[in-house]
């Protein structure tokens, strides 16, 4: 039986008083993609916030447990060390720091938490040559400021380069497709599917089906007022598309 | 006993012509110093400054080595307490480049002519005083189309407690001559020591003169420090000016550009930790046409720090197709500490292309999530984040060793 890389039960959020996240159950295994859809506002990103650990959100009640880990417990930066992703909706431009160099001290931090050597300079520069490729990035885009002056698409290529380079047990991509033309779609999502394997797993948060299209599904999870609402398999996804949220969403309105 | 509030000096008076120490008494009896209605001196404190009992003497000075460059070659100067220390100083006898302390220079043509010229048109009362009172200090002549090789390191320090140290300096850079020049203030171990320093410059037609002042003193010392720039036509001046430590320092930098086809650049970067004072006044001032001038000050406040950056752009009425470009960016890292910004341009020419911007602020929540996200620790992405920030900055000083070694102390 595959291993469970992440268990969220009953988890409850809220920002600024407001309540979000409602009681949130979801059991995520290693070699599954799983797709969380739903309305705007439903309480998507606030999910993949509160899992990344951004702190303007006060988790109120529940638990998730990560590879046998209190992950609520832990900081943003413990949650990357021990192979969480989160690929950001709005990836963020930082002028001045080296989108490489800002990589390799992530990278030689993760190390020294592991009790690790850092990787050499040249097995790095090997691995950026080889990930960079796999989204398209070109050596431009890689040396320069974080995600300065890069393109809707080009920021969204960028996070799956990062996403790539640091090889996570569980990669959350919070509407990465939001923004994106069909060839940088086409390209996002190839690199997800490469970097698929056994061990790891994937949760997919988008607001449209087009995405799955890409990234196949195992799971699809509608999020609705702070509580997912059914569950179901990629043919979900395709009842969406076709019929809305409404007919789901009347039963719990 | 030296008690500047009461105009009281017990220290010898500067062996300059008699008439100039003359003339600088009289402007000390003449003027007052600064008080919180001074609109120029609005945010700086001077009781502390004004009411200490001061005394001269130093410590003595035998170890520089902290003070020195790592892989530049140099002419180095030191200055204890604004004397000219021999036995410190390192001359090398560059072709071109004349290096005299002020106290031997009285003969020489060029310093007669120029000492005193720019600094007889400042104001201000510690002006005046740093005339009147000076222990010497250095004098650099670059002779006319010398390229320097080696740049010339004035290294200040100021050594004992609670010293009064005015030291004086004057840079003459001849007609299409290029050279460098570090200014290094510090201060050893010692307590509430006072610098009062004064800089006078002349970068004469076609000349190019770069000048790197770095501040680094002790966090009870103060530091009053005047540089008066002058420009001839055709001429280069680029000053940066890197503030690393100090309790009470205010920098006053005036640029006279007096010629046609001028470019005139000046950078800060200042660095406020603990209850420092960091104020920086600058003043340029566009007299001919066809002149370019430049300024971006950036400035990182912790703790209860504070910060000022008053800069002034006035542009003649015969001074035409002028453009003047000036930025200050300031970060605050915690609730107690203060910027205070002005951005003055006074404008009597119509051809005239200026622009100010400033902004202050905190440091991203979002891009430190987005750095701890990835797996960089919070403290090393502030660190980053800082550094990002300086960085334009230090880019602009004009050698790497330099910016390594200002680097290394930040």
């Amino acid at each position: 039986m595959s291993q469970t890389i992440l268990k969220v039960n009953n988890l409850q959020a809220e920002i600024d008083g407001k309540e979000i996240l409602k009681g949130i159950n979801l059991e995520v295994k290693a070699g599954e993609i799983h797709a969380i859809m739903g309305p705007n506002g439903s309480g998507k990103s606030t999910l993949s916030s509160v899992l990344a650990g951004r702190d303007e959100y006060e988790v109120t009640g529940g638990e998730v447990d990560y590879l046998g880990m209190d992950l609520l417990d832990l900081d943003p930066e413990e949650r990357a060390w021990e192979g969480l992703f989160l690929a950001f909706q709005y990836p963020v431009e930082i002028p001045g720091v080296s989108n490489i160099n800002f990589l390799k001290t992530a990278m030689a931090e993760r190390a020294k938490h592991k009790g690790l050597d850092p990787i050499s300079a040249k097995d790095f520069l090997t691995m950026v040559k080889e990930k960079s490729a796999l989204v398209e990035l070109n050596d431009k885009l890689k040396n320069r400021s974080v995600n300065e002056g890069f393109s809707g698409g080009e920021k969204k290529r960028n996070e799956i380069f990062q996403m790539a380079m640091l090889e996570p047990k569980l990669s959350i991509l919070d509407e990465t497709d939001s923004g994106l033309d069909i060839d940088a779609l086409r390209i996002v999502a190839n690199g997800v599917n490469t970097l698929k394997s056994d061990d790891n797993a994937t949760i997919v948060i988008t607001h449209y089906q087009r995405l799955l299209d890409y990234i196949v599904p195992d799971f699809v999870h509608v999020l609705y007022n702070g509580r997912i609402i059914k569950t179901g398999d990629k043919s979900l996804a395709l009842e969406l598309e076709e019929r809305g949220y409404d007919w789901l969403i009347k039963d719990f309105a | 006993m030296t008690l500047l509030k009461e105009k009281i000096f017990d220290i010898a008076i500067a062996q300059s012509p008699k008439e100039v120490v003359a003339a600088a008494l009289k402007e000390i009896e003449e003027r007052s110093f600064p008080e919180r209605k001074t609109e120029d001196w609005r945010y700086a404190k001077l009781g502390k400054l004004l009411n200490k009992n001061y005394q001269s003497e130093s410590f003595g000075v035998k170890d520089i080595s902290s003070y020195l460059i790592a892989d530049l070659k140099v002419d180095l100067v030191v200055l204890v307490n604004g004397k000219y220390d021999v036995e410190l100083s390192n001359i090398t006898h560059q072709e071109g480049v004349t290096i005299l302390p002020i106290l031997e220079a009285s003969e020489d043509d060029s310093f007669k002519f120029h000492f005193n010229r720019l600094a007889s048109r400042n104001e201000e009362i510690f002006t005046s005083i740093n005339t009147a009172y000076n222990q010497g200090g250095v004098f650099v002549h670059i002779a006319k189309n010398t390229v320097v090789k080696n740049p010339v390191y004035i290294i200040n320090i100021t050594s004992g407690n609670g010293v009064l140290s005015n030291a004086r300096n004057l840079v003459v850079a001849e007609s299409s001559s290029q050279s460098k020049i570090i200014q290094g203030y510090y201060s050893t171990e010692g307590k509430e020591n006072f610098t009062n320093s004064m800089t006078e410059v002349f970068v004469k037609q076609n000349a190019k003169l770069n000048i790197e002042k770095i501040q680094d003193f002790s966090m009870d010392d103060r530091h009053i420090c005047t540089e008066e720039i002058y420009q001839e036509k055709d001429s280069t001046a680029l000053m940066n000016t890197m503030i690393l430590s100090g309790g009470f320092i205010r920098n006053g930098l005036n640029i006279h550009v007096d010629g046609t086809n001028c470019y005139s650049e000046m950078n800060g970067l200042f660095l406020g930790k603990d209850e420092q004072f960091i104020d920086n006044h600058t003043k340029i001032e566009h007299l001919k046409s066809n002149c370019v001038s430049s300024e971006l000050y950036k400035g990182i406040l912790k703790d209860k720090s504070v910060g000022v950056f008053n800069g002034k752009v006035i542009v003649h009425k015969d001074a035409q197709i002028i453009e003047a470009y000036q930025q200050n960016n300031n970060v605050i890292l915690s609730d107690e500490a203060r910027m205070n910004t002005k951005p003055e341009l006074e404008i009597f020419a119509d051809d005239v292309k200026c622009s100010h911007g400033t902004t202050t602020g905190q440091f991203d929540d979002e891009a430190i999530f987005y750095l701890q996200a990835r797996g960089v620790s919070k403290t090393a992405a502030k660190e980053m984040l800082i550094g990002a920030f300086a960085t334009e900055v230090l880019e602009k000083i004009s050698l790497d060793q330099v910016r390594d070694f200002v680097t290394s102390k930040i």
